[in-house]
């Protein structure tokens, strides 16, 4: 199978580089006791080690970014690999939440006056990109296929 | 008449040799041991063209050196018994870290056929080999084979029997700079004029001594020319000229490898894709933090309704059984002992289960070997080898399995290291400790104090690495080599089963040890001391100075006074050691509230205890003495008490001069108070 990167892996990249290092960094500011005035509408708590994370996809992303504009096509490998991640901790605080909605459901003397929504996270609707994402490139997720980009490594 | 051979079948692991060996032999193999050791010996036998040929499976080898035991065996094997003729076998999709090999074997002079393995996957990649030009560049035949299938064996047979008929071996000689073939010139010398050496091939030997190969120079040291030997040797820096070599060798494949095949490198599988990422120099580390993040906040925060379930179904029990049981003290013994006690340590299940699923999740679908690979650096730095990464990672699930997985280090010294710094990292049965004290003391942050509990004790485990390394455990750094399989989805029934076979260790160790050994401190705090009034399990005996564990931990309180802990925290320490968890379920019926947790940290945040004093109980039960099933595994897989006692002794010191410094320093710097 013969495949080669185009303008919408770049665009995804960028967007998804720059969305995800941001959300990542406004995690972090936040968890050092920073208002940023965002944090109420993006559901964005302080929380330097899961902003961490954020910031890791997002650098993921603009380092395919970097390289795809390099024109090194295995730059893409940062793109699929991002998606991933990015499903990964979707999944994680979907479950996070779930976990949360349940306790709820059994101690509520703990959660008195406690929204599911105080468990929702930009790694959620951040997420929901990658899903697309992954959507839109499912044949380059199969474990059997061999990529073969055209030119350059 | 029927000629009789010997072909060896050599190669890497994985390359697809057993299924040579199997399409070669069908099913007239003997499978044994090779003399003095457990590593697996095949042989098999096949007539073909008149020409009874006996087929010996060789351990596979990245190289002849004598850094692993497998090693020691495919080369004593080719330079002792002699086959008459070697068949490699080489992946054709990793052609490079194949062809080392093969120049280690054209330096040994011996009769070669290259088995040009996995053709089929080469082309599929679009790699394009040129076998004949391949032919002509290394003087040694080859032959295309797709083992799998079973393509390709008769013409590999074919070539094998005509180079053994072949009237001259091919003089296959790599050219190394002017002093080491100066050296190599000088030592060959020696070497023809001693019978001594006559069974060996005379410029690899040279070559083998200065490079410093231990096993060679042994053999070396039974001659009479060893020292004329030894004054040659010590001309040269033996590790400078064995990477010299090693250079030499590759630059030769690589020149080989353009002229020969056009390897397709614009194109990228999905595991080569992946690794491109995870094991990039500057993300990989970060994209490791990350997931294992991902994993502790899955297994911590994931896991609390389900602990609560267990809490309330345990809390209904013990409420059930003392309500039901007539007589007190047996009610006191099933509802304060038993049930209170095995229900303090299941609680944790649902962690541990989590815990482990991610480890399984991680190991199965390739992802760990990446991450020992991208940890070998830092490791290296605290004299840890890459390989210990795996057992260290195992042991946040339990040590014991932690400590056996350390069997995977070929370096003795490195294994031993790993072995003894293991303990020190976190398992799932310290954490009822932190959960429970954390909880009571430091509210909020009791998870960025759980955070840096986890954090100490991998600093303590490389630090004391280090500490090891560099003075009772000196030697030099092993390479790290390790086979990366291909990426797989990890299936959900495999990754269960695992988590299963390890989490129904930790259920199995809930219903025995921690059972006998709750009943046992119940029995202890309910028996009346000799001399005191009481009788048994009375409310005026029970957990109280007036017990026999009164009495035992009243001894042990002068010991662990200076760090701020009472007498029943020192009984409970002991009780430990049985099995980490016990410390909680201990507590919970020294301080006479049984099971329910809540009543227990009310109590220690009441005045029991001061924050300073919990903190210091949370580093003293990370780094003490390890519960029974891990001394046992310590004693077992260093196979000596002199490491084992070192290993409790040290850490038990550690702990103490640690819950000590946070105690008194803390109390005088006015901190926390």
């Amino acid at each position: 199978m013969t495949r080669s990167y185009g303008n919408k892996e770049i665009t995804f990249a960028a967007l998804a580089g720059v969305l995800y290092a941001f959300f990542g960094l406004l995690h972090i500011v936040e968890g050092l006791g920073i208002d940023t005035g965002m944090a109420g509408l993006l559901f964005i708590p302080g929380d330097i080690l899961g902003g961490f994370c954020l910031l890791v996809i997002g650098a993921v992303f603009l380092n395919g970014l970097r390289e795809m504009l390099q024109g090194i096509n295995a730059g893409v490998s940062f793109v699929y690999v991002g998606i991933l991640m990015s499903l990964i901790f979707m999944a994680v605080y979907l479950l996070i939440m779930g976990g949360n909605l349940l306790d709820s459901f059994l101690v509520p003397d703990d959660y008195e006056g406690w929204s599911v929504m105080e468990s929702f996270r930009p790694g959620i609707y951040l997420g929901l990109l990658s899903l697309i994402g992954i959507l839109y490139w499912k044949d380059s997720f199969s474990s059997n296929e061999v990529l073969v980009f055209l030119e350059g490594a | 008449m029927t000629e009789k051979i010997t072909v060896a079948l050599a190669g890497n692991p994985n390359v697809g040799k057993t299924s040579i060996f199997n399409a070669i032999t069908g099913s007239k193999q003997h499978v044994g041991n090779w003399p003095g050791v457990t590593v697996e010996r095949k042989i098999g036998k096949r007539v073909y063209n008149d020409v009874m040929m006996e087929i010996v499976d060789l351990p596979g080898t990245y190289s002849l050196t004598a850094y692993s035991l497998d090693e020691i065996i495919a080369r004593d094997f080719i330079i002792e018994e002699k086959p008459d003729v070697v068949v490699q076998v080489i992946d054709a999709t990793n052609l490079e870290r194949n062809l080392y090999l093969t120049t280690q074997l054209m330096e040994l002079g011996v009769r070669l056929v290259i088995a040009l393995n996995m053709t089929d996957l080469a082309l599929a990649k679009g790699d394009n080999i040129d076998e004949k030009k391949m032919q002509e560049f290394l003087e040694v035949p080859v032959v295309s084979t797709i083992g799998s299938k079973g393509n390709g064996i008769e013409g590999l047979l074919e070539a094998a029997i005509d180079e053994l008929h072949k009237t001259r071996v091919t003089e296959n000689v790599f050219t190394y700079d002017d002093q080491i073939e100066e050296n190599v010139e000088k030592l060959r010398a020696v070497l023809e004029s001693d019978p001594y050496f006559a069974h060996y091939p005379s410029r690899w030997f040279s070559l083998k001594l200065l490079e410093g190969d231990e096993n060679i120079i042994k053999k070396a040291k039974e001659s009479n020319s060893y020292s004329e030997i030894q004054k040659i040797m010590n001309q040269t820096d033996a590790e400078i000229l064995e990477a010299k070599v090693a250079d030499q060798r590759y630059k030769t494949i690589q020149t080989m490898l353009r002229q020969v095949c056009n390897i397709n490198t614009s194109h990228l599988s999905g595991s080569d894709m992946v690794d491109r990422v995870v094991t990039n120099k500057v993300l990989g580390i970060p994209i490791f933090l990350s997931l294992m993040w991902a994993a502790f906040e899955v297994t911590f925060t994931f896991g609390t309704p389900f602990m609560n379930i267990i809490d309330i179904f345990f809390g209904w029990l013990a409420e059930t059984a003392t309500n039901v049981i007539s007589v007190p003290w047996l009610a006191s013994l099933v509802g304060e002992g038993m049930i209170a006690g095995v229900g303090s340590v299941i609680i944790f299940l649902p962690n541990i289960l989590l815990l482990f699923f991610m480890i399984s999740l991680m190991e199965d679908s390739g992802y760990m070997s990446r991450a020992a690979f991208i940890m070998d650096k830092v490791m290296s730095k605290f004299g840890l080898h890459g390989k210990s990464f795996i057992p260290l990672v195992m042991g946040f699930g339990c040590n014991v399995p932690a400590i056996m997985a350390a069997r995977t280090i070929e370096d003795s010294r490195d294994r031993l290291i790993t072995i003894l710094v293991a303990p020190f990292i976190s398992c799932g049965a310290r954490l009822p400790v932190y959960i429970l004290l954390a909880g009571a003391f430091f509210g909020r942050d009791a998870g960025v104090v759980i955070f840096g509990l986890y954090a100490l004790g991998i600093m303590v485990a490389v630090l004391s690495a280090k500490l090891m390394r560099s003075t009772i455990l000196k030697g030099e750094d092993t390479p790290f080599i390790m086979e990366l399989p291909s990426y797989k989805l990890p299936t959900l029934k495999g990754s269960l089963i695992h988590m299963w076979e390890r989490g129904k260790i930790y259920l199995k160790k809930a219903g025995t040890i921690i059972l006998i050994g709750v009943v046992g401190v119940w029995l202890l705090a309910s028996i009346p001391a000799p001399g005191s009034n009481g009788t048994f399990a009375s409310e005026e005996v029970y957990g109280t100075t007036k017990s026999v564990i009164g009495m035992i931990g009243q001894v042990l309180e002068p010991l662990v006074a200076p760090l701020g802990f009472d007498w029943k925290i020192a009984v409970a320490l002991v009780f430990g050691v049985v099995a980490k968890e016990i410390v909680v379920g201990s507590m919970g019926v020294l301080y006479g509230v049984g099971e329910d947790e809540e009543s227990l940290s009310n109590i220690l945040a009441a005045g029991a205890m001061t924050p300073l004093a919990a903190l210091g109980l949370m580093v003293f039960t990370l780094l003490y003495v390890p519960c029974f099933a891990c001394i046992g595994v310590i004693k077992r897989e260093t196979g000596s008490w002199k490491w084992t006692l070192f290993q409790l002794i040290y850490g038990t010191s550690l702990a103490w001069g640690f819950a000590f410094v946070i105690y008194q320093g803390g109390t005088r710097m006015g901190l926390l108070a």
